[in-house]
């Protein structure tokens, strides 16, 4: 009997945690989901006053009151009294709609008028003549409504303006409607534009990122060890500026060219001239909000001078006296050829991170220099590793 | 958030944004097929312009594909197909009714579902679409007497509608220039709106 109450009481409190966490989540999708819909609802509000500024529905200004803004079945009331303060927002920043907003707390109270054909019970706006009678009429000829459903992907506001006498008449109604695959314009309330002006801007602030960029990097580049030599070369600091040129504005090709240049006291001096393309691997063209990934290919050729050149010679392995030598005169020098593979992550065309191999082949068969990853098919080897961050103009 | 999925179906995209929903993501996403001109005008930045070989002939396509607003099960199954199709299907029975009166004629909507919220919805989309076809609306609801509302509730459906106009139009709720247009369901498990117009005392349903 005990054991029975037991399992009862646990699996109630089971059950009621299960209850709890699911509305829990229901809640949290129902916030997510307001949170999307708040922006294009509110992008709808610009387009209906930005019609008013240029079309008013009164010749003169005109007291309107808000009466209701509904928003989809199942999205809660938070939502509306946002709506209600964007529109009330807008409109006293547009006084070219001739729309004024009068406060009315009557109009959306319940009202219980009774008469000769009967008692009734009603919204405010819907019985303008009680609330004449009772005097508690805000002197507004007008009521607003704006009504808001999700229909798919698609959000429709129908807002009507209704004049509060007996007919009810139905004096403006407009219907728009937008689509979660359509930003929002987030248009500048005191300045609105029109749709088409503002999705120019749009595009002009994505036609502005330009063709091209001026990327300048700041990277190491390590050798392997080698398997024969007791010295390692030393890891390679550069700086380097150049041009980058993409084909189209969706920058899924671009093309670089770098120079790069190399010092470290009492080893080397080093310059480097390197070309590259890139192929965007992350969708067809670059986002505006999320890092781009690249790949990319590339060659270039590297001359320097110093001691720290010593290992790059192909003939044989550095000496001791040929370490020591500080005569400048007879200082080793290198001209390698070097091809690239890499990756680059990319962050709105700005800051990038880039990883990447290279390959010297006039150093294929020596031993002064290791090898990180070999290409077993045809026996490529990279002997450098190196990374850089980039910073684009 | 943008919340478009472009699939390319030439070569331009290198992943499939899709690969990586679920079954139930994508049971949320309304998708239509554009062609990449189309796509690239309304896309721009997302889609690259086609080649100009394409503008001339349009030979590529784009499938876009938008997440629902509200996704499945958030809202009962019959509120939800009755919303997500409220536009097409309010306008198509307002255009059928303002060609039954004349011009001069008042409307007022009114409509019946079993959810309130959903009934004031579709009769705000029919309001607002006959008033920008031009007509003469009203936001006042017509009502009958409570005895008569009574002896309504009595009654088959398929005689509601019809014994409602009349007492409508003899008790001058409706005066003769006057029409209301009804939208509803008549069974419980239909997703299809009805309407039907009571004018002068005469009730007809729409095709």
């Amino acid at each position: 009997m005990r054991a029975a109450l037991l399992f009862s009481l646990v699996s109630t409190v089971a059950f009621a945690e299960e209850v709890d966490l699911n509305a829990k989540q229901v809640e949290l999708l129902r916030a997510e989901v307001a949170s999307d819909v708040q922006l294009q609802a509110a992008e709808l509000i610009d387009e209906l006053v930005y019609g008013w500024t240029k079309e008013s529905p009164f010749d003169v200004d005109t007291g309107v009151v808000l009466a209701g803004v509904s928003v989809p079945v199942s999205l809660g009331t938070g939502l509306e009294a946002y709506l209600e303060n964007h529109v009330a927002g807008l409109v006293v920043k547009n006084p070219k709609t001739h729309v004024q907003f009068v406060h009315c707390p009557a109009c959306s109270a319940w009202v219980v008028h009774s008469g000769a054909k009967g008692t009734v019970v009603t919204r405010g706006y819907d019985d303008p003549e009680a609330l004449a009678q009772a005097g508690i009429s805000s002197g507004a000829k007008h009521a607003l409504f704006l009504d808001f459903e999700a229909e798919g992907a698609s959000l429709v506001l129908r807002a009507r303006i209704t004049t509060l006498e007996p007919s009810l008449r139905i004096v403006s109604a407009r219907t728009l409607s937008t689509a979660t695959s359509t930003p929002a314009m987030l248009r500048d309330g005191a300045k609105l534009t029109s749709v088409a002006e503002a999705r120019k801007e749009y595009l002009d602030a994505l036609g502005g990122r330009g063709l091209f960029l001026v990327p300048v990097r700041v990277g190491i580049r390590n050798y392997a060890s080698g398997t024969q030599s007791t010295t390692n070369a030393t890891p390679f600091l550069w700086v380097s500026a150049g041009f980058e040129a993409a084909f189209t504005q969706a920058r899924a090709w671009t093309a670089s060219l770098n120079a790069a240049f190399s010092w470290l006291p009492q080893s080397h001096v080093a310059v480097m001239a390197q070309g590259r393309i890139s192929r965007l691997l992350t969708g067809s063209a670059t986002s505006l909000t999320w890092p781009d990934l690249y790949a990319f290919v590339g060659a270039g050729v590297l001359f320097g001078q110093g001691r720290g050149m010593l290992i790059f010679r192909t003939s044989q392995n550095p000496t001791i006296d040929e370490i020591l030598n500080t005569s400048t005169n007879n200082e080793p020098r290198s001209t390698l050829g070097i091809l690239t593979i890499g990756a680059e992550l990319r962050v709105k065309n700005r800051i990038s991170l880039i990883a990447f191999l290279e390959t010297l082949p006039a150093l294929e068969n020596e031993d002064n220099i290791g090898t990180y990853v070999t290409i077993p098919l045809i026996n490529l080897r990279f002997q450098s590793f190196g990374v850089e961050v980039s910073f684009c103009f | 958030m943008n919340r478009a999925l472009l699939l390319c179906a030439l070569s331009s995209c290198a992943i499939d944004t899709l690969a990586f929903k679920t079954k139930a993501e994508r049971r949320n996403l309304d998708c239509q097929r554009l062609s990449d001109v189309e796509a690239a005008a309304r896309y721009p930045g997302q889609v690259p312009p086609p080649p100009a070989k394409e503008l001339a002939g349009g030979v590529g396509d784009v499938l876009a594909c938008s997440t629902r607003y509200l996704e499945t099960g958030e809202r009962p199954n019959r509120d939800e197909a009755i919303l997500s199709s409220l536009s097409t299907q309010v306008t198509e029975l307002a255009d059928s009714a303002g060609a039954m009166a004349p011009q001069t004629t008042r409307w007022h909507v009114d409509a019946f579902y079993p959810s309130l919220p959903v009934a004031q919805k579709i009769a705000v989309a029919a309001r607002t679409t006959l008033a920008q076809r031009g007509f003469i609306v009203s936001d006042r609801v017509p009502t009958l007497a409570a005895g008569d509302v009574a002896f309504l509730v009595t009654l088959p459906q398929s005689e509601v509608y019809r014994i409602a106009c009349a007492r409508s139009f003899v008790t001058e709720v409706l005066g003769p220039d006057e029409a209301l247009l009804g939208l509803m369901i008549v069974d419980p498990k239909e997703t299809q709106l009805h309407g039907g117009v009571c004018l002068r005392g005469e009730w007809r349903w729409l095709p």
